[in-house]
Formats: structure tokens, C-alpha cells, sequence
């Protein structure tokens, strides 16, 4: 019984953590329709920033976020821009260009830092919290899981409560409409894309402080953030919230009651089922595409 | 492709290449290895252009089909050129796994196919009672001598695969010119319209999967001989989705010849120049070279070379060359 409070309750953290990594695909995804595929190599690329902050100086990694932030929302935009210039069969076009432009991402990492495996050196995130006597869990999963509650409920709130938002959420519903009511659509696919490099980075440098980077992170990143993105159904952050616990918590059950290497494999089945049994997601309008 | 062409490269492929780069096992091996992707890509292609759906897991056919031929042969004494033929019927079931994917639509069949890729991967590192798990398998045997000649050497494999990426090309086009291919072509043109006129669109769909598995998986299977070793990383590496997409795309992939072209140059400049410039990372240029022309001119280099080049009145029968 401890045993699987224990299990949930790491679950719990890692999907806050998950949500965080997943929101921007999300938000690109649901105005754009564009999946981009670069989404985990932009998170990583914050991630080594981090890194290499913390590496050169001394200090402590989070403080390389606005670094971390201007770099990502620039890559972001680039791939906007690059995504934009396709004329014909976006959908499926854009799949490819931001395929290959994860590529270029890897590799220009693998170039630049080594396939080497790093790690914060700061002891001070590794001790262990403890919470209602019984629950375990190191200082930085807490972290990074209030940091990806805080920012899926502030981007929550940036879309229900502000002019750009809004903007987002008529133009992710129906870009024709939006247009007429004056709305400038390009306007609002920038603005989501400048927002969904604010959280990469943001889940960069919380990757770093968690977990250990490599290069090929950035891929399995992409894929579990468009499981999730798919599990959640289009647009809706609640679902990404929700989506992002259950693959956290399904990683959690399986670790402690397997082995940790079936958890992406347990994850991945449960992804394919649900898409299977309900293509537009759990939270999706249905026939939603 | 025109007969001209077919017969250009039919001679480049089977008479000079062997006979000037013969004696040179590196060389050959280079091509063999150029090969294998055009093969891989040629089936990509057949399923993206005819079958209208773009895969990001066709690894997991290349490694599905190696590592059932590497275990037929090494634990059930099975023929080797059998095997290959195996390889790519293991590959097809695996695709049977995919089935309920074609359900979905455009990006969403891809990114399953992803999901699904990655699944085959997990399961050939933990499944290692059957494939040897991390560690690997050494030892596979090799192509034997068959007829008199010796496929176990490097000029040997060169001719085999050769063989495998004709029969490719060849069952590639017959497809196309038959009415499956003609209901694969108005399919893509609209789905919906196609289905109201009877045409059994999924069925269509399900054996072009079949099809362009069978092919990769085959493909995976002369490989795992060629080299004698395998293991999961490698087996279901990226690699063997990255190039050959950038090689169709880059060649054209709705025509016969670009896949094929565009692996053959892809490969060699990239092993030739870009590893020699820069060991590390010289994938990032395959990735930057895909992204530019997806934007520059997502149906390939080809069909811009052909219209340069060809004369005018030949411009219109090559740009309707579609499916």
C-alpha cells in the first residue's frame, strides 16, 4: 500500500513536470495544426543551457533562464518562420521540415557539447522532501512540479483573461472567423509560438535540474509531449494537465512494479488504445478532425 | 523512368560499377550500404506516394525483419536467402500491429507510426531471450555460395541488394501501372470521393502497408547477413528512418527513380564529405538539407532538374507524373 502511494505519488509529480514539457506542442498544435517535432529538442536545448551556465560560472542553473528563454523563443520563431514558408500540404509538410530541423538541433548539440551524459552538480537539488511523513521525493521533482502546475494555471489564465489569448483561442477555433472579426491570425500563430518557447525553456532548465541530458533526449521528449498532447485532445490545457499525470503515474506503477525500462512501453500502449478508441482524445470535441 | 533511363542504370548499376570498384571493398561496401537505403526509401516512397501516408517508424520494419532473419538462420537452420524472404513476411506482421493506425488520418497515422517504432525498439532490448537483448547478436551467417558464386563477399552482397532494389523498383511500378494503382492515384486526390465510387480505400491502404513493410523488412534481413551482427540500437536505429526519408524527398518521392537517386548521392556525399568534415554530427546537414527542401520544393530535386534541363514541349508530361 505505501508502496503504491509512493508510486502515485512520483507519478503525480513527473506528469506536473510532463504537462510542462507538453503544454507548448499543445498550444502550437492547437492554433497552427502544426505538430512540430523540434518541440523536445528546443526543450533540451534549454536544458544545456542550463548546463552550460552552471558549467562556466559556478551558479546556480536557474538562474540561466532568461538566457535559456531568449535562445528558445528565437529558435522557436525561426521555426515559425521556416514553417510558414510552406506552400503546399502543411499538415503533413511541416511534419517533415520540423523533422528535420530536430535533426539539426541533435546534431548541433551532439557538435557542440559531446554525446557526453551531464548532470547538475548542485547537490542541493538531490535531497530528498519528504511530505505527510511517508511520501519521498527529491527537492527538484517538487520543483519542477510546482513550476509546471504554476505555469500550465498562468497560461491557463493568459488564454481564458487576455486580449492576445483570446486572440489564440478565436483563431485556434476558427481562423476564418477570427479573420473576419478583425483578428490578425499570423499575429496570434507568433504569439503562440513565442509562448511555447517561454515553456520550453522553462522545462529545459527544470529537465536539467531533475534528470540527466544527452543528446537523443530531445526525441523521446517530442514523442512523450505528443502523447500527451494527443491523449489530452486538441487545445484543451486541463487535458494536457490530465493527459500528463496519467503517463506520469502509468511510468510511476510500472517502475515500482516492473521494471523501469517497461515504462515508456506501458506508456506508449496506453497511448495507442486511447488514440484507437477515442482518435480526437480524452478531452477532444469529437470529430474534432 | 523511361526505358532509356531503366537501361542507363541497369548498366551503370550491374556491369561498370562492378567492374571498375570491384576489387575495392570499400568502395563497394559504400555503394551496397548507399543501396540499402535506396531500397528502404523506395519503399517509404510506395507507401507515401501511392498509399498517401507519411511513416516516421519504418526503422522498425528494418529491424523487424532483420532480427527475424537472423534468428530463423541461426536457430532454426534456415536457408539464408530464404530467410530474407522470411524477414520481410516478419516485417508484414509486425505492420499488422499498425493496422488499427490507418484509421487515423495525415499527421496522426504518422506520429503513431512513431509511437509504434519506438514500442518495437523497447521490445527488441527487453526481449532478450529471442534477440540477445542489449549485448547483441554475433556471428549471423553470411550470404552463402549459391550457383557457383560466392555472395558472402562484399561484391557478392553489392549484387544481391542490387537485386533487392530492382525487384522493389519493379514490383513499385507494376503496382502503379495496374488499377490499384489508379484507385491509389484518384485516392489522393480525394479520399472521400473515391469511397462513395466503391473503391475499398482502407483495403488499399492495408496492402500498400503489407507491401512497403515487406520490402524494408527484407531489406533489414540482407542487412543483419551483410554485416553479421546486430543489435537493438542499431537494428531500429533512427538512421534508417532519417535516411531514407531525406533521400526520397530529395530525389523526388513521387517518382520511381528519385528515391533511389537521391539515397545513391545522399549517402555517398555524406559518408564521403560530411563524415570527413565533421565526425561528429554530420547528420545535421540530412537534417537541414530536409528542411530546406521541404520549403524550396517539397516533390524534389529531380523534377526541377528534368524541367531545366528537358525540352519544353516534354515540361507537361512530367509534372503530371503524379502517384
Amino acid at each position: 500500500m505505501e508502496l503504491t502511494a509512493q508510486a502515485l505519488f512520483t507519478g503525480l509529480l513527473m506528469g506536473g513536470f510532463y504537462g510542462l514539457i507538453a503544454v507548448g506542442l499543445a498550444l502550437v498544435f492547437g492554433t497552427m495544426k502544426v505538430i512540430n517535432l523540434a518541440h523536445g529538442e528546443l526543450v533540451l536545448l534549454a536544458a544545456y543551457i542550463a548546463y552550460a551556465l552552471e558549467s562556466q560560472t559556478g551558479l546556480n542553473p536557474m538562474l540561466s533562464l532568461p538566457i535559456a528563454m531568449a535562445v528558445v523563443i528565437v529558435a522557436a520563431l525561426v521555426t515559425f518562420y521556416l514553417t510558414n514558408q510552406i506552400k503546399k500540404d502543411r499538415e503533413l509538410n511541416s511534419l517533415i521540415l520540423t523533422f528535420g530541423l530536430g535533426i539539426v538541433l541533435t546534431n548541433g548539440l551532439l557538435m557542440v557539447f559531446s554525446a557526453d551524459i551531464y548532470s547538475t552538480q548542485s547537490s542541493w537539488f538531490m535531497e530528498g522532501v519528504v511530505i505527510a511523513d511517508s511520501l519521498f521525493s527529491m527537492r527538484s521533482e517538487m520543483i519542477a512540479f510546482i513550476v509546471g502546475i504554476a505555469a500550465l494555471g498562468g497560461l491557463y489564465w493568459w488564454l481564458n483573461h487576455t486580449w492576445h489569448g483570446r486572440a489564440i483561442r478565436s483563431v485556434s477555433s476558427n481562423r476564418d472567423a477570427a479573420k473576419l472579426m478583425g483578428m490578425n491570425p499570423t499575429k496570434a500563430e507568433l504569439w503562440s509560438w513565442g509562448v511555447a518557447g517561454v515553456l520550453a525553456a522553462l522545462a529545459g532548465v527544470m529537465l536539467y535540474v531533475t534528470s540527466v541530458i544527452h543528446p537523443p533526449v530531445g526525441h523521446s521528449l517530442t514523442i512523450k509531449a505528443f502523447v500527451i498532447t494527443v491523449l489530452a485532445g486538441m487545445g484543451s490545457i486541463p487535458g494536457v494537465l490530465v493527459g500528463a499525470i496519467m503517463i506520469g503515474v502509468i511510468e510511476g506503477l510500472t517502475t515500482t512494479y516492473f521494471q523501469s525500462s517497461l515504462a515508456e512501453l506501458a506508456s506508449m500502449t496506453v497511448f495507442l488504445l486511447v488514440l484507437l478508441v477515442m482518435p480526437s482524445g480524452l478531452f477532444g470535441k469529437k470529430g474534432a478532425h | 523512368m523511361n526505358i532509356k533511363f531503366s537501361a542507363a542504370f541497369a548498366i551503370v548499376m550491374y556491369l561498370v560499377i562492378p567492374f571498375t570498384l570491384g576489387d575495392n571493398n570499400y568502395l563497394i561496401g559504400l555503394v551496397a550500404s548507399a543501396l540499402i537505403i535506396a531500397g528502404i526509401a523506395v519503399a517509404w516512397a510506395l507507401l507515401g506516394n501511392l498509399g498517401g501516408m507519411v511513416s516516421f517508424g519504418h526503422a522498425a520494419f528494418f529491424g523487424v525483419g532483420a532480427y527475424t532473419s537472423a534468428v530463423l538462420t541461426m536457430d532454426h537452420g534456415v536457408p539464408v536467402f530464404v530467410a530474407l524472404v522470411m524477414g520481410g513476411i516478419g516485417a508484414s506482421i509486425s505492420s499488422i500491429f499498425m493496422m488499427p493506425a490507418l484509421r487515423l488520418r495525415g499527421p496522426y497515422f504518422a506520429l503513431a507510426i512513431l509511437a509504434y517504432a519506438e514500442i518495437f525498439k523497447i521490445l527488441a532490448v527487453e526481449a532478450t531471450s529471442i534477440t540477445g537483448g542489449a549485448g547483441g547478436l554475433l556471428s549471423i551467417p553470411t550470404l552463402p555460395v549459391f550457383m557457383g558464386i560466392d555472395f558472402g563477399t562484399k561484391l557478392g552482397g553489392y549484387i544481391v541488394i542490387l537485386n533487392i532494389v530492382c525487384l522493389t523498383l519493379i514490383t513499385y511500378h507494376f503496382i502503379r501501372k495496374s488499377t490499384y494503382g489508379l484507385a491509389l492515384k484518384a485516392m489522393h486526390d480525394s479520399e472521400m470521393a473515391t469511397r462513395i465510387v466503391g473503391v475499398p480505400a482502407t483495403y488499399l491502404k492495408i496492402v500498400m502497408l503489407l507491401v512497403s513493410a515487406f520490402m524494408t523488412g527484407s531489406i533489414g534481413a540482407f542487412n543483419a547477413h551483410y554485416i553479421n551482427f546486430l543489435e537493438p540500437d542499431y537494428a531500429f536505429s533512427g538512421s534508417w528512418t532519417i535516411f531514407p526519408i531525406v533521400a526520397a524527398i530529395f530525389g523526388g518521392y513521387r517518382t520511381l527513380s528519385g528515391p533511389v537517386l537521391g539515397a545513391l548521392f545522399i549517402y555517398l556525399v555524406d559518408q564521403l564529405v560530411f563524415k570527413s568534415v565533421m565526425p561528429q554530427g554530420h547528420q545535421l546537414i540530412l537534417g537541414a538539407m530536409l528542411a530546406g527542401m521541404i520549403i524550396l520544393s517539397p516533390s524534389g530535386l529531380l523534377p526541377i532538374l528534368t524541367k531545366f534541363f528537358a525540352p519544353k514541349k516534354n515540361i507537361k508530361k512530367a509534372e503530371g507524373q503524379h502517384a
